[in-house]
């Protein structure tokens, strides 16, 4: 018999198998319901921001007419609020991530910074709290389950039904017959992961995403998915192949699952949160508006001078006037962000340092680095985040190189310089490929099935 | 069995019986120690976790408060803008179920014109696990315990069954719903063991912190329903499936469904089926909508004209020099007044948005009941959404009260002839001593217990229904067969 037909015979076995099918079949229906509403809801940010674009627009002209014409550059910048953007990346409907709970458009002005950044979202916690629907979650929290389900019983069905020792016997039974076998279900679970992905990818491109950048994505979360399935195949024979019951082998897998889907992620996360606090953004939003708050309090030129030892471009211009002038309000609002620089840092390394361990989890805990790779790819975690804000910083430098001019020099400002002034430019990233995540994923997965590999040789009739 | 005096009940030997099981099946054993050893551990760490966090944020009021009593002499406007912080403080109880916690910002800038969301939550602070739970007693009750429970239970009748000693007991005259009565308090006995340490953690916490007894009770009760719950339909489907492996397969997708899938499904219908319009969106609506009000700032404005004829009229003079109030501060109270109508309008807006969503995820109860045990859980903890948002409205109030407090020492305290200038016109800061102080009234347990009552009836609906199904499951006990 050649392999064709072994496994054309496997094929007619397991359409006989009730459970297998009904397995396979809800596995496909469940990922192309996260995948569909992954990509719908992807749809709808991307035309809510093609609204929000519109409101701004409408707004500027607002701001246009009511300033602009009136040639103060310092009160039109007081007033313009310009609009910043995060669209979804091309994998963006994998893995939903921190465009649910953080902004993916912020509006910002020429004050000082970070009491703007750092502004949240409406969204609903108790929403956010369970969590969405999507292919990351299908594949982290789910396909462990189905695997475990379609695994667990590979050689305990055939002891209890009593045919053990005859299968054993044929030739192209036993290990070939359990590889086989076990092959075909976690392929066609396989298949029924990576069919509704690339059949929304398609749709996602249709809908206006990118295709060489989708395909990518799309490329590399196969991998990722493939390593992961291989690791639970892995974990499912190590325990199936032992000459325990059906129950047994179930309740084991499904204690393993908790452990570490659960249990050790959460418990990670607890440790992560308490031995690395991110409790600087709080310091600095505090000392930032006292210090920029104590500018009313202090001489004024005494506020310029320590604005021009770092700025010296701007010190030989005109003395200040009496009375109120803008140039003086923005320096201290500019001040004010640079007194927190150092806080601003060293939140930054906090937050970067719980993404780092994160990571690293991850090369222990495949769940969590399987997690970590899909969002990175998606450009949906907390680095994309980050990006976002630096983004947004650059921006707003942008915005007051941009200015300055007109307000240190005096230089005349009209309608044309508000339309010239610089605009928001949305970062289209292409996909980040988390290689050293996907290279551990890689090997943690082979390294599993290789030991539930090995012993499968060892099955013996008898049972424990 | 016979020779036992009459006074012990079947029931009771039978539950003997299968506890002296349950205690030489080392894997049960272990599996009840750990799952026990987490509740605690997991209580402690939490609670000591939540009491530094508190810590942390009543210092941290007591430092803005400090700070804004400290401000030196000001104009009253600068004060509204340098405005005030409210932070959040934690419930005792957010030790046992830290709910939605995580996902909501703690730290709220309260200034004059605007109104900003609460920032800082883990939500932004963190990776990817945080989306993998909090290790709380709560998670391990919710998740962990009702999988246990289908290890321990589940074989409890139907391998009676397979092995023939079903119809042994019956033929002895053992009653069925004896049988069925004695294996259920065994289960419930190590459902007990995994909920003792989870009211001993309650109790902690009710006891430790400020925190309300009928409100740790009432969290005591729900996860007793709940543990009940699961150990009486354990029970009913190994009574009523033929083969104990089949009845531990049915439990685990049961178990999959409504602890895993479906609180996801809900929450992903609501996110889909009610979105919210995002801050970008509010800001730029209420802008248009002030717009179409007035403008303080334009001396022709329609309705600032109007605002100013009545506020003459009110006082008999002809000129605003003339008014005996700072008419500068009477348009920063009335500019204050229309934006934050409209906060208002806004914020009801969406808060009915997210009720509706939650509305939504509330009839997935009907499938899984664990949605309506967190809804219980979190409403007793003071970590729901409603809690959050009570927050957020008193901290609102508390903005908008210190707000008009200052625009009314600019009007009363300062002359129009003095208020020039923002920086160089001032008033004596012993005016707005103790203005900011904010503290947040913690939500009184009567309407926690309230707001909880649907899910409650949910919960004891399930519980009926697998009651039901147990008494029908003693009815067939004799009609499956292996």
């Amino acid at each position: 018999m050649t392999a064709w037909t072994l496994l054309k015979h496997e094929w007619r076995l397991l359409i006989r198998s009730r459970l297998a099918l009904t397995a396979l079949g809800i596995l496909l229906a469940l990922t192309a319901w996260a995948v569909g509403s992954g990509v719908t809801e992807v749809h709808r940010q991307r035309q809510v921001l093609a609204q929000l674009e519109q409101l701004q627009r409408m707004d500027m002209a607002v701001q246009q007419g009511r300033h602009a014409d009136r040639g103060d550059a310092g009160s039109t910048a007081y007033y313009t609020f310009h609009g910043t953007s995060l669209p979804p990346s091309a994998a963006a409907f994998m893995a939903l991530g921190m465009r649910d709970t953080a902004p993916y458009a912020l509006r910002v002005r020429m004050l000082a910074l970070q009491a703007q950044l750092h502004e949240g979202e409406n969204f609903n916690p108790e929403l956010a709290l369970a969590g969405r629907f999507d292919f990351a979650f299908v594949l982290v929290f789910l396909v462990p389950l189905f695997l475990i389900a379609l695994l667990h019983d590979l050689v305990s069905e055939e002891r209890s039904s009593g045919r053990l020792s005859c299968l054993l016997a044929l030739p192209a039974g036993g290990p070939a017959l359990w590889l086989r076998r076990a092959s075909l279900r976690v392929g066609l679970a396989f298949a029924a992961l990576g069919i509704p992905l690339c059949v929304g990818a398609l749709v996602d491109i249709a809908l206006g995403s990118p295709m060489t950048a989708t395909g990518l994505a799309v490329a590399t979360a196969l991998v990722a998915t493939a390593a992961y399935v291989v690791f639970w195949t892995g974990m499912a024979l190590m325990v199936a192949i032992r000459g325990r019951h059906s129950a047994s082998n179930a309740m084991i897998l499904m204690g393993v699952w908790a452990v570490m889907t659960l249990l050790l992620p959460a418990l990670a996360n607890a440790v992560i949160t308490r031995v690395l606090p991110a409790h600087q953004g709080v310091e600095l939003m505090l000392t930032q508006r006292q210090n920029v708050h104590a500018a009313w309090d202090v001489s004024r030129e005494e506020t310029l001078e320590r604005f021009f030892e770092s700025h010296p471009q701007w010190k030989n211009t005109a003395a200040l006037p009496k009375g109120f002038h803008w140039k003086w309000y923005y320096a201290f609002q500019q001040l004010g962000d640079e007194s927190v620089q150092t806080l601003v840092d060293q939140y930054r390394q906090s937050l970067m340092a719980r993404q780092q361990w994160t990571e690293r989890l991850g090369w222990l805990l495949p769940g969590v680095g399987v997690s970590a790779a899909l969002h990175r790819l998606a450009g949906t975690d907390l680095l994309s985040q980050l990006a976002y804000q630096d983004a947004i910083a650059g921006f707003h430098r942008q915005l007051r190189h941009y200015y300055y001019p007109y307000l240190f020099e005096e230089k005349k400002f009209s309608a044309s310089e508000f339309a010239a002034q610089p605009a928001f430019k949305a970062l289209m990233n292409p996909p980040q490929v988390p290689s050293t995540s996907l290279l551990a994923l890689v090997c943690i997965g082979l390294l599993t099935l290789w030991r539930g590999g090995c012993g499968i040789q060892g099955v013996r009739v008898q049972e424990k | 069995m016979n020779r036992r005096p009459k006074t012990v009940h079947p029931a009771l030997l039978v539950a003997q019986h299968q506890w002296r099981i349950l205690l030489r099946t080392r894997v049960a054993v272990f599996g009840l120690a750990v799952l026990v050893l987490l509740v605690v551990a997991s209580g402690l760490s939490a609670w000591h976790h939540r009491n530094t966090v508190n810590a942390e944020r009543t210092l941290l009021q007591k430092a803005v408060d400090a700070q804004f009593n400290a401000q030196p002499d000001r104009h009253p406007h600068r004060m509204v803008h340098y405005g005030h912080f409210a932070m959040r403080p934690l419930g005792p109880l957010a030790a046992f179920d830290s709910g939605v916690e995580p996902f909501t910002g703690h730290t709220l800038y309260l200034e004059g014109h605007r109104q900003n969301s609460a920032n800082f939550g883990d939500v932004r602070q963190s990776s990817v696990l945080l989306g993998f739970g909090q290790l709380t007693p709560a998670l391990l009750l919710q998740t962990v315990a009702p999988l246990l429970l289908i290890f321990l239970g589940h074989a409890m009748v139907a391998r009676e069954r397979e092995a023939g000693t079903l119809r042994l007991l019956l033929s002895q005259g053992v009653k069925p719903q004896h049988i069925i009565l004695g294996k259920l308090l065994a289960l419930a006995g190590a459902a007990s063991v995994i909920l003792l340490p989870g009211w001993l953690v309650l109790a902690w916490a009710a006891l430790g912190g400020s925190g309300s007894a009928s409100l740790a009770g009432a969290m005591a009760a729900a996860y007793a329903v709940w543990l009940l719950l699961w150990a009486v339909g354990v029970l009913a489907l190994s009574a009523l499936v033929a083969r104990a492996r089949d009845a531990l397969a049915l439990l685990l997708v049961l178990w999959a469904i409504s602890v895993v899938l479906t609180p996801r499904l809900a929450s992903e219908v609501a996110a889909l089926s009610l979105p919210l319009p995002t801050r970008f969106e509010t800001d730029i609506r209420i802008q248009q909508d002030l717009a179409s009000i007035g403008d303080g700032h334009n001396p022709d404005d329609p309705y600032f004209s109007e605002f100013r004829k009545k506020t003459l009229a009110q006082h008999g003079v002809t000129r605003i020099e003339d008014l005996p109030l700072n008419y500068k501060g009477l348009i920063g109270l009335e500019g204050e007044r229309l934006t934050s109508q409209l906060f208002d309008k806004y914020t009801a807006l969406a808060f009915q948005q997210e009720r509706g969503q939650l509305r939504l995820v509330g009839f997935f109860a009907a499938v899984s009941p664990v949605i309506a045990l967190r809804r219980l859980s979190m409403a007793f903890a003071s970590t729901d959404l409603s809690s959050h948002r009570s927050f957020l409205n008193q901290a609102e109030q508390h903005r908008y009260k210190l707000v008009q407090s200052l625009n009314r020492l600019q009007a009363e305290k300062m002359t129009m002839a003095q208020d020039r200038s923002s920086r160089d016109n001032r008033i004596s800061h012993t005016h707005w001593h103790g203005l900011a102080q904010f503290q947040h009234l913690p939500e009184s347990s009567h309407s926690a217990l309230r707001r909880a009552a649907p899910a409650a009836a949910a919960l004891l609906a399930w519980l009926v229904a697998s009651i039901a199904l147990l008494g029908l499951a003693a009815r067939r006990i004799n009609k499956v067969t292996p």
